[in-house]
C-alpha cells in the first residue's frame, strides 16, 4: 500500500533497460505507475488516486562513474546516501547533503521529495549539487539533461526541474552529482538559547561576526529551545570560529557554550534527526528566516496544542521548520492545520504536509495548500512529460 | 528587405502607444545598435524596438505582439556572446534598459529585489558598503545586465565555491507568452510544486521575460587570500590546480592563463607579470580569516611543489585589485596581439585540462592558427581563443570551424559545448551533437509548458525549428484541476 492505496502489481528491474522496458510495456497497457527508492517518504504529498504498478529502484544500485579528481560521481537512483558516502569516503569526499534515514533513502527517492538536512545552510539543496540526469519518460523513452561536468548551460536545466517532483514527471534512472571534500575538523557547539527569539539573535550575530556555520539547528520545544552550530573545514577555521561563538554567546545571553558530541553523549544532528522523523503526522513550515520570532506565537503554539505529543526542530537560517507527532481528534487538529498554514502563508511562506500515516486525517488535508499562480505553468509542463497523468497520478500539487 | 505592410504599422502604432513613442524605435539608423549582441558578426535588423518602464508595459507589449503573431526578442544589455539577444526578422525586440531600480534592500532576510535592468555590478555596489554581496561575478560585471544573467544563467571566476546564477535566485516575476505577470519560485526556501525557477534560469530568453527578481545577497567574507604563480608550462599549471583541490581546499576561484594570455595582458595593462612563463595562475581563497590563511599558506605550498617559477601574494588590496584587473581584462587584451579572434566556451573534466590543452594546441598548429587560453581552471570551464587576421579572405571562417572542432574535443572529453556564455544562435547547431533527439524533445517539453505559443526567441538553442503542436494522447484532467482550486492565476 502507498498511503493507503492498494498496488496492483510490483516490478523490481534489475537493470536500467530492464526499466524502460517496464515502463513502455506499461504504456502500452495504459497502468499508471509510482516509484519506490527506500521507502522513507511514501507519505510524502496527497494519495495517489490508484497504483497499478510499483516501480522498485532497489536493484538499481550501481556507481556509473566515480572520478573523485574530478569530484563527481554518476549512480543509479536505487543506491542509498549511505552507501554512497561509505564509497565516497575511501576517498575523502562527500556528498553534502544529510538528510534524514540516510542509511535508507535513495538518492532517486531523495531527488523525488527534495530531501535535505542542516547542511543546507552551506551547501544548499539537491538542486545546488546534481549536475546531470537521466530519466524514463512515461513512455518508456529515455532522455538526459546536464551532463557530468559542474559547469554547463548548455540546454534547459532538467536536473534541477527533476528536484521535488515526486515521481510525476519520469522516473529517475541516474544522476550525477558535484563532490565536495570531507572536511579536516567538524565540532558542534550547543548554546543555551531560551527562545526563537534568541535563536535569530545568534544567527544574525553568526552573520555579522563573518562566521561560516555549515549548518545550525534549534530544538524548540514549548518552553525551552537549545541551538546546536556545526563549524566545518580546517582546524584553524573551525578553532577560531568556535572560540568566536563563545564570546558571542556570552555577549548576547551571559550563557555557555559547550562543544558536544556523539562520544560525550550529545549528538546534535542524531537529536535533529529524532524530532524529524518523530510522530506518524508531519509538517514542514518555510517562511523567510526573519518571521522565526513570530513563528511561536503565530504558528507553533496553536499546533503544538492540537498534537499529543509533538517535537518541533528548525534550520533557522533557512527558515526551515518541522514538526512531527501525534495529532489530537480529527477536527481540532484540521482546523489547527489551516490556521498554521494561513499564517505560514500570510508570511509569503508556505506550509507542507511531508508524512500524515492517520488515514482519518489523510483525506481531510491536502498536503501541499494554496496553489501558487504558476500552477498553470505546472500543469501544462506535467501535460507534456505524463501526457496520460500516468505516473504517480494525483500524487502532487494540485492534483499533478 | 524589411516589409513594411499596413498590419506592421498598426502594430507599431500600438505599441507606441503602450511605451511612448520616444521608447518604440523605428528608425533604420537607430536600429542598427541593436541588430546585434556581443556575437558581432550576426547581425539582423528587428521590425521594432521597444523599451517599457513596467511590467504592465511589457505585458502590453506581449499581448500585441500575440495579436499580430510577431516573435519577440527580450534583450538585457546586450553583451551577451552566443546571440541570444539577436533580433528574429520582423520582430519586436524586447529591450529592459529602462527597467533598472533597485526595488528593495532586505539585509534581514539576505535579500534584493530587482528589475531585470540592474546592472550586475551595481547589485554589489549597493550593499558594499554594509558588508554585503552578490555572488555571481561575469567578466562582464559592469555591463551585464540581471535579467541577461538569469537567462544566461551567468557564471563568473568565483562561482567554483558560490555558484552560478541558478544558486542565487530565489522567485521571479515573468510576463508570460500570454501577456499574464506569474510569480516564478518563493522568496521563502521551498516553492511549492515543480521548480520553475530551475526552468527559467538559464532558459535563453525563450520561456518568458522576467521584470523583477528577488536574488540572495551574501555577506562579504572575513578574509581573502589571494596568489598568483607562474609555471613552465600549462601541465604544471594543471597539476597545481588538481593539487589544490585534492588536499580539500574549495577555493572560491582559479583562474588559468597561458603563455600568449599573459602576453596579451602585459602589452595591454602594463600589469608587471613575467614574459618568460609557459602559464599563471590566480588564485583565490576564502572565507574566515584563520581558515583563508591556513589555506592559502597550504596552496602555495602545492603550487611550490608543483613546480612553480615564483608564486606572489599581493601586499595590499590595491595589488590584489591589480591581478584581478590584469585576468578581467584578457578578452580585450587580445587586441594587442591579434587583429581579430574567435572566444570559445567549452567544458572538460577538471583533471584533463592538460591533456586536452595540448589536443587544442596541436590542432590549432595544424590548421594555421595560434591559440591563447585564459580560462575558469575550476571548474574546467576553457576559453581558447583563436586568433585570426579577418583582412585575409576565408580566415574567419576557418577560425570558426577550428573553433567548432574544439567543441568537439570537449566532448569528447565528457565536457559540454557551453560553460557560461550559452547556446543562443551560436551554438543551436552543435546541441544535436551533445543531445540526442529525446534529449531535445525534453528540454522543448519545458519550453512548450511556459510558451506554448512558440512566440519567445524563436530559432534559439534548439537545433532545428520546433513547435509546441499537439501532444500525443489527451491529457486527463485531475478532478481539483477541473474544479476551481486549480484554476486560479
Ligand atoms: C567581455 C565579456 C566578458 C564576459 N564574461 C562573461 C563571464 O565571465 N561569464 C558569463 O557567464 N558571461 C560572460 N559574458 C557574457 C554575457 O555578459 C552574459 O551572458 C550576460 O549575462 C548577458 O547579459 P546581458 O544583460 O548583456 O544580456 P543580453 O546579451 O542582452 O541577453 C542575453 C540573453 O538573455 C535574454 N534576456 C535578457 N534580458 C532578459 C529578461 N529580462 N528576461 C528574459 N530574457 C532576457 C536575451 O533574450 C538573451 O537570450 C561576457 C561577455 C563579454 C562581452
Amino acid at each position: 500500500m502507498i498511503a493507503d492505496v492498494p498496488i496492483r502489481e510490483i516490478v523490481v528491474p534489475a537493470t536500467l533497460d530492464e526499466a524502460a522496458e517496464i515502463m513502455r510495456a506499461r504504456a502500452a497497457r495504459g497502468a499508471s505507475v509510482s516509484f519506490m527508492g527506500g521507502g522513507t517518504d511514501l507519505g510524502y504529498g496527497n494519495s495517489p488516486e490508484r497504483v497499478d504498478t510499483l516501480l522498485k529502484t532497489e536493484k538499481l544500485t550501481r556507481v556509473v562513474e566515480y572520478a573523485p579528481s574530478d569530484q563527481v560521481v554518476t549512480v543509479e537512483a536505487g543506491l542509498t546516501l549511505g552507501a554512497l558516502q561509505k564509497t565516497l569516503a575511501a576517498e575523502n569526499q562527500r556528498l553534502a547533503l544529510d538528510p534524514p534515514r540516510s542509511e535508507l533513502a535513495t538518492l532517486g527517492g531523495l531527488l523525488a521529495t527534495n530531501g535535505y538536512g542542516p547542511l543546507r545552510t552551506r551547501f544548499g539543496t539537491l538542486r545546488d549539487l546534481i549536475v546531470g540526469i537521466s530519466i524514463v519518460r512515461a513512455d518508456g523513452t529515455v532522455a538526459r539533461g546536464g551532463g557530468k561536468v559542474v559547469k554547463n548551460v548548455a540546454g534547459f536545466d532538467l536536473p534541477k526541474l527533476m528536484v521535488g517532483s515526486l515521481g510525476t514527471l519520469g522516473l529517475i534512472a541516474t544522476a550525477t552529482f558535484r563532490l565536495h571534500p570531507m572536511s579536516e575538523r567538524r565540532e558542534w557547539h550547543a548554546v543555551a538559547t531560551r527562545s526563537l527569539r534568541d535563536v535569530r539573535t545568534l544567527c544574525r550575530a553568526l552573520l555579522d561576526r563573518r562566521l561560516e556555520p555549515s549548518a545550525v539547528i534549534a530544538l524548540a520545544d514549548a518552553n525551552a529551545c537549545a541551538t546546536y552550530v556545526l563549524f566545518e573545514g580546517f582546524g584553524a577555521g573551525v578553532e577560531s570560529q568556535g572560540a568566536k561563538l563563545r564570546e558571542v554567546a556570552r555577549d548576547l545571553f551571559g550563557g555557555n557554550v559547550s562543544r558536544v558530541d556523539a562520544r560525550g553523549g550529545v549528538d546534535a544532528a542524531a537529536l535533529a534527526e529524532g524530532a524529524r522523523t518523530y510522530g506518524n503526522v508531519r509538517l514542514r513550515i518555510s517562511t523567510p528566516p526573519a518571521f522565526i520570532p513570530s513563528l511561536e506565537h503565530d504558528i507553533l503554539a496553536p499546533l503544538r496544542s492540537a498534537y499529543r505529543e509533538c517535537r518541533v526542530v528548525l534550520y533557522p537560517t533557512i527558515g526551515a521548520t518541522f514538526v512531527g507527532g501525534f495529532p489530537r481528534e480529527g477536527d481540532r487538529f484540521v482546523s489547527a492545520l489551516e490556521g498554521a498554514r494561513a499564517a505560514a502563508e500570510a508570511a509569503r511562506g508556505n506550509l507542507v504536509v511531508v508524512e500524515c500515516a492517520e488515514p482519518s486525517l489523510r483525506e481531510r488535508i491536502d498536503a501541499f495548500g494554496a496553489l501558487p499562480d504558476s500552477f498553470p505553468i505546472m500543469r501544462r509542463l506535467k501535460e507534456r512529460f505524463d501526457p496520460n497523468r500516468r505516473l504517480n497520478p494525483g500524487r502532487f500539487l494540485g492534483g499533478l | 528587405m524589411i516589409l513594411r505592410t499596413a498590419e506592421t504599422v498598426d502594430a507599431q502604432r500600438e505599441l507606441a502607444a503602450i511605451v511612448g513613442s520616444e521608447n518604440c524605435i523605428v528608425d533604420p539608423a537607430e536600429l542598427r545598435v541593436y541588430e546585434c549582441d556581443g556575437l558581432t558578426g550576426t547581425r539582423v535588423r528587428p521590425l521594432v524596438v521597444v523599451l517599457p518602464a513596467t511590467t504592465e508595459e511589457v505585458a502590453g507589449v506581449v499581448k500585441i505582439a500575440r495579436r499580430y503573431g510577431l516573435p519577440i526578442v527580450p534583450r538585457g544589455a546586450g553583451t551577451g556572446l552566443s546571440g541570444g539577444a539577436l533580433p528574429v526578422e520582423n520582430g519586436i525586440v524586447i529591450g529592459l534598459s529602462r527597467m533598472h531600480r533597485i526595488l528593495e534592500i532586505d539585509f534581514e532576510n539576505l535579500r534584493m529585489r530587482l528589475q531585470p535592468g540592474v546592472i550586475n555590478l551595481d547589485v554589489t555596489k549597493a550593499i558594499a558598503a554594509h558588508g554585503y554581496y552578490y555572488a555571481p561575478d561575469p567578466s562582464s560585471q559592469s555591463v551585464c545586465s540581471i535579467g541577461g544573467n538569469i537567462a544566461e544563467n551567468s557564471g563568473g571566476a568565483h562561482c567554483l565555491k558560490y555558484g552560478f546564477t541558478t544558486n542565487h535566485v530565489y522567485s521571479a516575476t515573468v510576463v508570460t507568452s500570454d501577456g499574464d505577470v506569474v510569480e516564478i519560485g518563493s522568496p521563502c526556501s521551498d516553492a511549492v510544486g515543480y521548480d520553475l525557477m530551475a526552468a527559467l534560469v538559464g532558459s535563453e530568453g525563450l520561456v518568458g521575460i522576467v521584470t523583477e527578481a528577488v536574488v540572495r545577497i551574501l555577506r562579504t567574507p572575513e578574509k581573502t587570500c589571494t596568489l598568483f604563480a607562474t609555471f613552465p608550462s600549462t601541465d604544471e599549471a594543471g597539476n597545481c590546480v588538481s593539487g589544490i583541490v585534492a588536499a580539500g581546499i574549495v577555493p572560491a576561484a582559479i583562474e588559468m592563463m597561458d603563455k600568449l594570455a599573459i602576453e596579451a595582458i602585459v602589452k595591454s595593462t602594463g600589469v608587471d607579470w613575467p614574459l618568460d612563463v609557459g602559464a599563471a595562475l590566480l588564485v583565490d581563497v576564502d572565507g574566515v580569516e584563520a581558515e583563508a590563511e591556513h589555506t592559502a599558506a597550504q596552496a602555495v605550498e602545492i603550487a611550490r611543489a608543483s613546480g612553480a617559477l615564483e608564486v606572489r601574494t599581493p601586499r595590499d588590496e590595491r595589488e590584489r585589485q591589480l591581478m584581478w584587473k590584469g585576468r578581467k581584462s584578457a578578452f580585450a587584451a587580445m587586441g594587442r596581439i591579434s587583429p581579430n579572434y574567435y572566444v570559445q566556451d567549452g567544458v572538460i573534466p577538471r583533471s584533463e585540462i592538460s591533456l586536452v590543452l595540448r589536443e587544442i594546441a596541436d590542432l590549432c598548429a595544424r590548421e594555421g592558427f595560434r591559440v591563447a587560453n585564459v580560462f575558469h581552471a575550476g571548474d574546467g570551464n576553457l576559453h581558447p581563443l583563436v586568433l585570426y587576421d579577418g583582412r585575409i579572405p576565408g580566415q574567419a571562417h576557418h577560425a570558426e570551424e577550428v573553433a567548432a572542432e574544439i567543441l568537439r574535443i570537449c566532448l569528447r572529453h565528457g565536457g559540454s559545448i557551453t560553460g557560461e556564455h550559452g547556446v543562443g544562435a551560436d551554438k543551436a547547431a552543435y546541441m544535436g551533437e551533445a543531445f540526442s533527439e529525446a534529449d531535445l524533445e525534453s528540454m522543448n517539453f519545458v519550453r512548450c509548458a511556459f510558451d506554448p505559443h512558440a512566440i519567445f526567441n524563436p530559432g534559439k538553442v534548439f537545433p532545428t525549428p520546433r513547435l509546441c503542436g499537439d501532444r500525443a494522447g489527451a491529457y486527463v484532467p485531475h478532478a481539483t484541476e477541473i474544479s476551481e482550486q486549480a484554476g486560479r492565476g
